[in-house]
């Protein structure tokens, strides 16, 4: 797995200047009707990171981002991207790159036709953009679908094209909205493949938003967890896991006929044990304390059943993973 | 990345305007999909049909050959002006509907000059529209020697109307919370302003009413081609009847135009 560590050295070429940080925003909020979706965020991003935007369903992370991509204005607050404050709204869309939550294509358009009209968009001239347009498809895997009508792309390749468009304007701050949502895994795969080469080959910072918490564990540096428009956590995907991890459970399976030993033996030593989950007879869960690392005390929980005689048919921990961590911060809130 | 792909998109003075970027796509997409040919064939079968009517009529002595060349020049500004108000009013809401707006509206292109894009391709249809019926316009007039005149004055009055429908097409599609009813409401301010003039005779309206329906532009110009074909006036004798085409048109453009920056991913927020 690639990990694109933190810092700004890896712009390729360094030629631009980069000011400030990638993202700042100070008490940035925005309502629809009643309904607050974006609530006082407070953000600081640091450039070439790639940041995984978490959170369920209306936890406010498409609204977050089409403001920061300037084409929905906030109530209140204020934000910078790659240092262009937000009062410059054509500034910042020449900065960033964005793929849509489920964004449209123009389906009678081939794929080079859009690109080279977004890059002309861009004030690219005709005859570069068309060469442009060839370069990015090649760099999503496209090269040999130049000329097809967006049309009869798959849904992955789809999301490729996006991605591509996203690149014309060479952004410094790239925005990618739910970039798996409705692809097959072998789609998920090259797409989040893609997502790393970009971050890494063009020094881009990337805001992936996403709830699949898998993608965010693979690919990124940093997390942040929104839940009902506000930052629940914020920090490297260690912090956050530390500070919100969930109390760590263990899972263990033993002989149905020894589970009530097991059980005995573990209160005996002062382990919170409870017969496991519904008819599997042999099942135990226990509680592993959180401040000792969880190889330590399940070690020592094992050690005392295996002095004692009984046989473990299998053990499993669970807990301190981001998964946990999303779950104890958003409570299972969300739309659905 | 090599360093040449990194150098930044040009911004020159020099650089391609927007809009034309625009209209150019736009226009491909309209004529090179087909649809702008579909919708141009069906015009052609129209006007034959007319055509067909106006002979077999002509033979009966029915139809003057006059009225037979102000009658094709209706059908032509009616349909022209039907296919202008209805693909503008696609332009925003379609977009935005397609979930195409988003990826337009992240570019740095003033709002105004997407619009004034799609505003371009869809007069483009009322310029289709007057081409085909040229021929149709020679052939019926063939005896009065009213062609010349008919084609200006066609060109000329409904050019303006075609002004117009495209800055109604753009200001409703611009607000709609929905593509269907940008269309449907556009389609029947269409129909609004252009059913007064089939009301009956002038002389039953009295002065009043007749001042009230030379306000409606449409009104205004289908009586400037009747006179021109039918009284046989010159091209310039009414001009005053094309005042308030010609003003519908610049202010209801300007609105559209004006009122751009209020174009949102969002109908009625943003
Ligand atoms: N156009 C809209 N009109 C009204 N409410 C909206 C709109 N878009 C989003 N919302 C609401 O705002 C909240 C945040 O939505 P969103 O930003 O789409 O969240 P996410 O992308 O995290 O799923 C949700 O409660 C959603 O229902
Ligand atoms: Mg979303």
């Amino acid at each position: 797995m690639d990990v694109i560590t933190g810092g700004t050295g890896q712009v390729a070429g360094g030629t631009r200047p980069q000011t400030g940080p990638a993202l700042e925003t100070h008490g940035l909020t925005r309502s629809y009707g009643a309904r607050v979706a974006v609530d006082s965020v407070e953000l600081l991003v640091e450039r070439g990171v790639v940041l995984g935007l978490l959170g369920p369903n209306g936890a406010g992370k498409t609204t977050l981002i089409r403001m920061l991509s300037t084409v929905l204005r906030c109530d209140a607050g204020s934000f910078r991207v790659a240092g262009v404050a937000h009062t410059d709204p054509v500034r910042i869309r020449r900065a960033v790159g964005v793929l849509p939550e489920s964004a449209g294509y123009p389906r009678g358009q081939t794929c080079e036709e859009w690109l080279t009209l977004h890059a002309r968009l861009f004030g690219v001239r005709r005859r570069d953009a068309r060469a442009l347009a060839a370069r990015l498809l090649g760099e999503v895997g496209l090269e040999d679908r130049r000329r097809s009508l967006i049309a009869g792309l798959s849904r992955g390749m789809r999301q490729r094209l996006g991605i591509a468009r996203a690149l014309v304007n060479d952004p410094e701050v790239v925005f990618l909205d739910e970039p798996t949502l409705g692809l097959d895994p072998f789609g998920q795969r090259q797409v989040l493949d893609l997502v790393t080469r970009i971050a890494r080959e063009h020094g881009v910072t990337v805001v992936l938003s996403t709830h699949v918490l898998d993608e965010v564990e693979q690919i990124c540096d940093r997390v942040v967890i929104l839940n009902r428009g506000r930052v629940v956590a914020d920090g490297t995907m260690a912090e956050v896991v530390r500070r919100a991890a969930a109390p760590r459970e263990g899972r263990l399976e033993v002989p149905a006929d020894h589970r009530a030993r097991a059980l005995d033996t573990l209160a005996a030593h002062h382990v919170p044990a409870e017969p496991g989950a519904n008819g599997h007879l042999g099942m135990v869960r226990l509680e592993l304390p959180g401040d000792v690392a969880p190889e330590d005390s399940s070690a020592a929980a094992l050690r005392c059943l295996l002095d004692a005689g009984v046989p473990v048919l299998g053990f499993s921990v669970e807990g301190g993973r981001l998964s946990d961590a999303f779950l104890r911060v958003t409570r299972g809130d969300g739309d659905e | 990345m090599s360093e040449a792909t990194r150098t930044r998109p040009a911004t020159t003075a020099a650089a391609e305007s927007p809009w034309l970027v625009m209209a150019e796509q736009e226009l491909r997409d309209l004529w090179l999909s087909g649809r702008g040919l579909a919708v141009m064939l069906a015009h052609t079968t129209l006007l034959s049909i007319t055509t067909y009517l106006i002979a077999t009529n002509q033979e009966l002595n029915f139809l003057e050959q006059r009225e037979a060349v102000a009658l094709t020049v209706q059908v032509t500004v009616a349909v022209g002006g039907l296919l202008v108000v209805l693909v503008a009013a696609d332009a925003v809401s379609g977009e935005r509907e397609r979930g195409t707006l988003e990826t337009l509206l992240l570019t740095p292109v003033p709002r105004r000059s997407l619009l004034i894009g799609k505003g371009v391709a869809a007069m483009s249809l009322w310029f289709g529209a007057f081409l085909l019926a040229l021929p149709y316009l020679w052939w019926i007039g063939r005896d009065v020697g009213t062609f010349g005149s008919a084609a200006a004055g066609t060109f000329l009055a409904g050019t303006l109307l075609a002004l117009f429908l495209t800055g109604v097409g753009l200001l409703v599609t611009t607000f709609s919370q929905s593509n269907g009813l940008s269309l449907a409401l556009s389609f029947f301010l269409l129909l609004g302003l252009y059913a007064p003039h089939q009301l009956p005779a002038e002389a039953s309206r009295g002065w009043a009413g007749e001042t009230l329906l030379k306000l409606d532009p449409f009104t205004s110009a289908l009586l400037y081609l009747e006179r021109l074909v039918i009284n046989a006036h010159t091209l310039t004798q009414d001009l005053p009847l094309l005042v308030v085409p010609a003003l519908a048109a610049a202010g209801i453009l300007t609105l559209a135009l004006a009122l751009a920056g209020r174009l949102s991913l969002l109908p009625r927020s943003g």
